[in-house]
């Protein structure tokens, strides 16, 4: 609950200068009133209105902070707003000075030619604050302007758009399509090079929550952000590949600033790239004896090719890390001894990779033809790598509904799979895989159950024989709004299989851990840590990636090394980890549902969106190669013209100067 | 694009209202389009309809809509925004109008506004556009602004002036989709956006091949030749100086329109006249080195032929050789060796020219009139240069010699036409008049050589089969005698000619002779002829048109019968591919393919430079 002095949003105006300091409670508004707990928040300006908390605030400063920040973001292609920000900065900044360039009709008027005639979110929505305060509280920049040369503020300005507020990495999406749109993909995968080095790899198998935060659905479909990253990243291979390199590292760190990162998936290279460029000398160490994790062992090489993995894994070594393989916790090395070797902090990024059972009767791991969904894939894995040969025959049921039992199916058909199932227990619009997955299931020829649940395993002589399932339906919404589902009693029948897979979820594995490393697990037998900074129960110890969280996607792992290395290079330097600004300001945002999905007024030309060349069903289905080809660079250039950047400022001023480089 | 094509494909019609009145929309159409079948008038800049480009960057085009659910009505780019069933428009409304002006005001901000220095003075798409907002004041004007622009003018044909860029991304569009060269980038953020060379390479040494489309669908000043229209007329009032002046096969076609006449109207006779006004002492004509040099191409060709060296690709467009120096280096051992007409012309205007006519070569300065902005990266390759004296003194393309004429105040349009009177160099055959063509090296070729091969002329001149206007077409022709079948095809335009030395460096193109045309259409499109105001290319046909007319109505059609040609050969060549033409006629080429690795580090200074809180 927060008090508001004055005010508008969304067209409302709130005016409480005059009443009893308690009327302008806006119940609204949470947690908004502090940026950190010493710190107040004194004014918020916004894309659809702002708010003032403290009188004394001079509007003129606020307004003329948040326009700095939009004339330094706009792209310049459109004139209103490349003119505009930058003529409304510097009349608001004389007015500030106590000097008038402009009068606030002229300013009024730019603000509405840019507010109404720009060609993005970014034009269209930055003077809105400023329009509403020049419409609705004039008398209060009168008065400043009358006071004379305006105090000092503290404060922050902090931009983004739905799809970054989407990302856990926060890869500015607008700024990469538009660097292809630009002409210059080197640019856009620069972009996405600032967050992570996974870049072909996230281009590939991203789950994509930026797609789904795309406001181009609002006119016909989401832009193909992971298709254009795809493109981008996919530069990489052939002469014009950027080049990485030790001159990267801007200040290189003394020999003893030593960071372990234990596992080289997607979390832990992705912490070790950022320390690295931070100047720190990093090893990776990995039990297995190959770089990717689960991005290696977890994801089937028809989605993504081992050799542009490897390429991104590389990136490492390019930066002077060292990769450390056939080297597992608890067998090999305790985290005690990691720091006994001169290493300042520890990030786990172990993964969780033991299978978890169906617990029906009859299961029984021992059983030929029984398989763990990541035990099936590290077979696939090694078999597409030559180390081993196996095969499969017969029928093949996949129990679950997310993406290892996707890949799990698909694998399976291209194993020698006569006929493979897949039995989920809910409905199809319930399966946590991508859409795009169980499509591409579909035309493989792969046959789902919905609403079906394995009840017992049928096994002869050892060997697993069918699978007695049971139909499902869905119960009566539970308090939390989510149905549940119940078997429907006598509907069990048997589905004979020579094959199943096991593939509804996992957990860290038994025995990498042991009490005397001093880290504390969570009730899902996950390693529990701060999720604000990744800190675990043992000082200097951090975790992220699936170990941290249960199995998830690669750009939360990817998510988790980036701010693990911030956490880590604060806390080797500072002793403590810091207050991270913009977080706070994302969770401002994000508390008060401040980023609307708010409808597209004006009619925008559909173009539907590009799809990657694809291998015909029945050839594809024989084999490991990858299914999708790289779109075309005419195809990139029509795809990125689709973003409508939709870019929004957001502003504070604090009480104090915000600390960490705001 | 493809896409786009998809979702048009069924057209449905519907009804909407612009300004009360009721028009008939189609599904898929802008307001811009429906408005313009109505003939309601919508100002506009960025957009050019004829390469499909609306990147909605002026927003000049502003008009007020309301939607038939909508609760309020809204400004919208007219050519961005599509027609919908029941939207009602206006166009004039006050609000559009002043809103329309402010925009044009905005845009001058950081516009140089030194008119009357500009190349495009009088006609400018900005101009107009002020002109038509009523543009009164110009509040936001700072030539600090403005002085902070780039200008690269390190090229010896092509200046970049982004002091009168208005960011409307045209030549980026016609450099990437059009030519499929897409060297030119978007540079820089805010106020700094501009138009740059990928890799921040400058004019000079970039992968830009000079084909100057791009500067045919420049709305400003922004892009154009290096104007040497002083150079030219110093050479012409310098007493002491002999003026050689040839003009370009497609000049006489594209040029008329200039001074009132039709489009494609031959005006050959009215130049000979406007270039004696001005000064010119002898004026010869590159139709005469295009049939000179069909008899080296031609009798080059017969050898590779004879030694199954295949394909050769054609020598004389300078874009084009650009291209293959710049982007395909490997395949340069398959180029003609053949000097282009106008080096040809140049290089004997200084030689064979004065020995005849007796008089002092170092007197001599030679000036060529071109369609072409390349001509001028041509005339200074070191290769065409000897002992300092360069073959082609000045290139003037078709736009500098309307402006040479319009500075003399010559008015082509009342000039009575005159003729070639130079008994050496300026007779032609149509075979050389429709070099200025696609497809008319090939023909032209092809005549001299089926004469050579069966020692009598083809019996129908005009070889049908090869003038189609596709941007690749092949044919195959019986040259009879040992030759026999040839294949060949014909090139206009470098999106195409990319697709045609793929397939040739693939191995999967077989051909024995390839035509090559830079610019769509060829010469009479060419990146020097006149600009057309809201159009891009409008006048191709016409002009090939009467190309086509002038070889009809020659009584020469074959090069090897130009008698002046034959002339040269027996005076003073002695024959094809002779010791003596190998040395004047002949020319090579360099690998100057730009290869660049860029770090991550740059790309990452770059971006942090352009966008500071990243």
């Amino acid at each position: 609950m927060t008090a508001i002095c004055y005010g508008t949003w969304d067209g409302a105006v709130f005016d409480h200068r005059y009443e009893a300091a308690d009327a302008g409670v806006v119940p609204a508004l949470v947690d908004i009133e502090f940026f950190d707990k010493n710190n107040r928040v004194r004014a918020f300006f916004g894309d659809r209105g702002f708010f003032v908390f403290d009188p004394t605030v001079s509007l003129i400063d606020g307004l003329w902070r948040q326009m700095i920040s939009a004339a330094e973001q706009s792209c310049g292609k459109c004139t209103p707003c490349r003119m505009g920000t930058i003529l409304i900065r510097d009349a608001l900044d004389a007015l500030r000075r106590g000097e008038r360039t402009l009068s606030l009709a002229d300013i009024e008027v730019l603000a509405d030619q840019m507010t109404a005639t720009s060609m993005c979110g970014l034009g269209q929505t930055c003077a809105r604050s400023l329009l509403a305060a020049l419409r609705n509280f004039s008398d209060v920049i009168e008065a400043e302007i009358e006071r004379g040369p305006q105090p000092e503020q503290n404060g922050m300005a902090y931009m983004t758009a739905p799809c970054i507020e989407a990302c856990p990495s926060r890869v500015n999406v607008p700024r990469y399509i538009d660097y292809i749109r630009d002409g210059k993909p080197e640019h856009s995968l620069g972009v996405i090079l600032q967050k992570y080095p996974m870049a072909a790899t996230c281009g590939r198998v991203c789950v994509r929550f930026c797609e789904m935060a795309c406001r181009r659905k609002l006119v016909d479909e989401a832009v193909g952000i992971k298709t254009l990253k795809r493109y981008v990243a996919d530069q990489q291979q052939g002469s014009k590949a950027l080049a990485f390199g030790r001159e990267l590292i801007s200040q290189p760190l003394g020999p003893n600033m030593r960071v372990a990162v234990v596992g080289a998936g997607p979390a832990g290279v992705s912490c070790a790239y950022h320390l690295l460029l931070h100047g720190y000398h990093v090893d990776i160490l990995e039990a297995l004896d190959e770089a990717g994790g689960m991005a290696k062992i977890g994801i089937p090489s028809y989605r993504l090719p081992k050799d542009v993995l490897r390429s991104e894994t590389d990136i490492i070594t390019e930066l002077g890390g060292r990769f450390l393989f056939g080297r597992a916790l608890g067998r090999d090395f305790t985290i005690d001894d990691l720091f006994s070797r001169g290493y300042r902090a520890v990030f786990l990024a172990i993964g969780c990779q033991q299978g978890t059972r169906l617990g029906v009767e009859g299961e029984d791991p021992k059983l030929s033809g029984y398989k763990s969904g990541i035990g099936f894939l590290l077979e696939v894995h090694d078999h597409v790598a030559g180390t081993t040969t196996s095969s499969i025959d017969g029928h093949v049921v996949v129990v679950g509904g997310g993406n290892v039992a996707m890949d799990c199916a698909r694998s399976a058909l291209r194993m020698g799979a006569e006929k493979v199932h897949i039995v989920y227990r809910r409905t199809r619009a319930d399966m946590p895989a991508d859409s795009e997955e169980i499509e591409a299931a579909l035309a493989e020829g792969i046959e789902f159950h919905f609403l079906t649940n394995p009840v017992r395993v049928i096994a002869e002589n050892g060997r697993i024989t069918g699978v007695e399932v049971t139909d499902m339906r869905s119960t009566l919404p539970d308090a939390s709004g989510r149905r549940g589902v119940e078997a429907v009693p006598g509907t069990e029948r048997a589905l004979p299989c020579s094959t199943l897979i096991a593939a509804i979820g996992q957990q860290v594995n038994k025995g990498t851990l042991s009490p005397e490393d001093g880290i504390k697990f969570d009730r899902w037998n996950c390693v529990a840590v701060n999720t604000d900074d990744l800190s675990t129960s043992r000082p200097g110890v951090f975790a992220g990636g699936d170990c941290a969280s249960g199995p998830s996607t690669l750009i939360h792992a990817m998510a988790n090394g980036l701010k693990a290395s911030r956490s880590i290079d604060d806390w080797i330097r500072l002793g403590k980890v810091q207050f991270q600004p913009r977080a706070r300001m994302r969770e401002i945002l994000n508390r008060n549902k401040m980023l609307a999905t708010d409808a597209v007024e004006v009619p925008v030309k559909p173009q539907y969106r590009v799809h990657h060349p694809e291998l015909d069903p029945e050839v594809r289905k024989q084999m490991f190669e990858e299914v999708e080809q790289t779109i075309s660079a005419e195809q990139a250039y029509a795809e990125s013209k689709r973003c409508m950047r939709c870019y929004r400022t957001y502003s504070v001023i604090t009480e104090r100067p915000i600390s960490n480089g705001a | 694009m493809q896409v786009l094509d998809q979702v048009t494909a069924d057209v449905a019609e519907f009804e909407a209202v612009i300004n009360g009145k009721t028009v008939t929309a189609l599904s898929g159409e802008t307001i811009l389009q429906c408005a313009r079948r109505y003939g309601i008038y919508i100002p506009t800049l960025c957009e050019l309809h004829d390469i499909d480009h609306t990147p909605g960057t002026c927003r000049v085009c502003l008009v007020d809509i309301h939607t038939r659910d909508g609760d309020k009505s809204h400004l919208a780019t007219a050519c961005t925004t599509p027609m919908q069933e029941g939207l009602e428009v206006q166009t004039r409304t006050p609000a559009v109008r002043e809103m329309q002006r402010l925009q044009v005001e905005l845009l001058m901000a950081d516009h140089d506004q030194d008119c009357a220095t500009c190349i495009r003075h009088g006609k400018c798409d900005l101009q107009d556009v002020a002109q038509f907002v009523g543009l009164r004041t110009n509040r936001f004007y700072n030539p600090e602004r403005v002085a902070a622009r780039p200008i690269d003018d390190s090229s010896p044909a092509l200046i970049r002036n982004m002091q009168r860029c208005i960011r409307c991304q045209r030549c980026i569009a016609i450099c990437r989709d059009g030519q499929g060269i897409d060297t030119l980038i978007q540079t820089g953020s805010g106020m700094d956006t501009a138009v740059g060379l990928r890799y921040g390479l400058t004019q000079k040494n970039s992968a830009c091949v000079t084909c100057g489309q791009c500067v045919l669908v420049c709305p400003t000043g922004a892009l154009g030749e290096r104007d040497e229209t002083d150079r030219a007329l110093a050479m012409m009032y310098d007493p002491d100086l002999i003026t050689v002046v040839q003009f370009a096969p497609a000049v006489r076609v594209g040029f008329g329109e200039e001074f009132g006449l039709p489009p494609g109207t031959n005006v050959e006779g009215q130049i000979i006249t406007a270039l004696r006004l001005l000064g010119a002492d002898i004026v010869l004509d590159t139709n005469w080195g295009a049939d000179l040099v069909i008899m080296e191409e031609g009798t080059e060709l017969l050898h590779h032929l004879a030694e199954r060296k295949r394909p050769t690709f054609s020598s004389c467009c300078p874009a084009w050789i650009n291209f293959a120096e710049r982007h395909y280096p490997d395949i340069l051992p398959m180029l003609s060796t053949t000097k282009s007409p106008q080096q040809c012309v140049g290089t004997l205007a200084k030689t064979y020219l004065p020995q005849r006519m007796g008089i002092d070569p170092a007197r001599i300065r030679v000036i060529s009139i071109m369609p072409c902005i390349a001509k001028k990266d041509e005339a200074v390759r070191r290769q065409l240069t000897h002992d300092g004296v360069p073959e082609i003194d000045v290139v003037l393309t078709t736009r500098e010699f309307a402006r040479l004429l319009q500075r003399e105040r010559i008015d082509l349009k009342r000039l009575e036409p005159s003729t070639f009177d130079n008994p050496y160099m300026s007779e032609y055959s149509g075979a050389g008049a429709i070099f200025g063509t696609t497809g008319g090296v090939m023909e032209a070729a092809l005549r001299t050589m089926y004469y050579v091969v069966n020692g009598r002329e083809l019996e129908t001149v005009e070889l049908e089969q090869l003038r189609g206007f596709e941007g690749v077409r092949s044919a195959t022709v019986d040259l009879g005698g040992t030759i026999g079948q040839v294949k060949v095809a014909m090139c206009h335009g470098l999106k195409p000619t990319r697709q045609i030395v793929e397939a040739v460096r693939a191995g999967t193109a077989d051909f024995d002779f390839i035509e090559i045309m830079a610019c769509p259409g060829g010469c009479v499109d060419g990146g020097g002829t006149l600009r057309s105001k809201k159009a891009y290319l409008p006048y191709a046909m016409k002009r090939r048109e009467t190309l086509f007319g002038i070889d009809k109505k020659r009584a020469v059609r074959q090069s090897h019968r130009n008698e002046q040609v034959q002339a040269l050969y027996r005076d003073y060549l002695g024959k094809p591919n002779s010791e003596k033409a190998h040395e004047l006629l002949h020319t090579y080429y360099t690998d100057r393919k730009i290869e660049m690795t860029q770090t991550v580090r740059e790309i990452w200074a770059d971006i942090k430079m352009n966008y500071k809180d990243y």
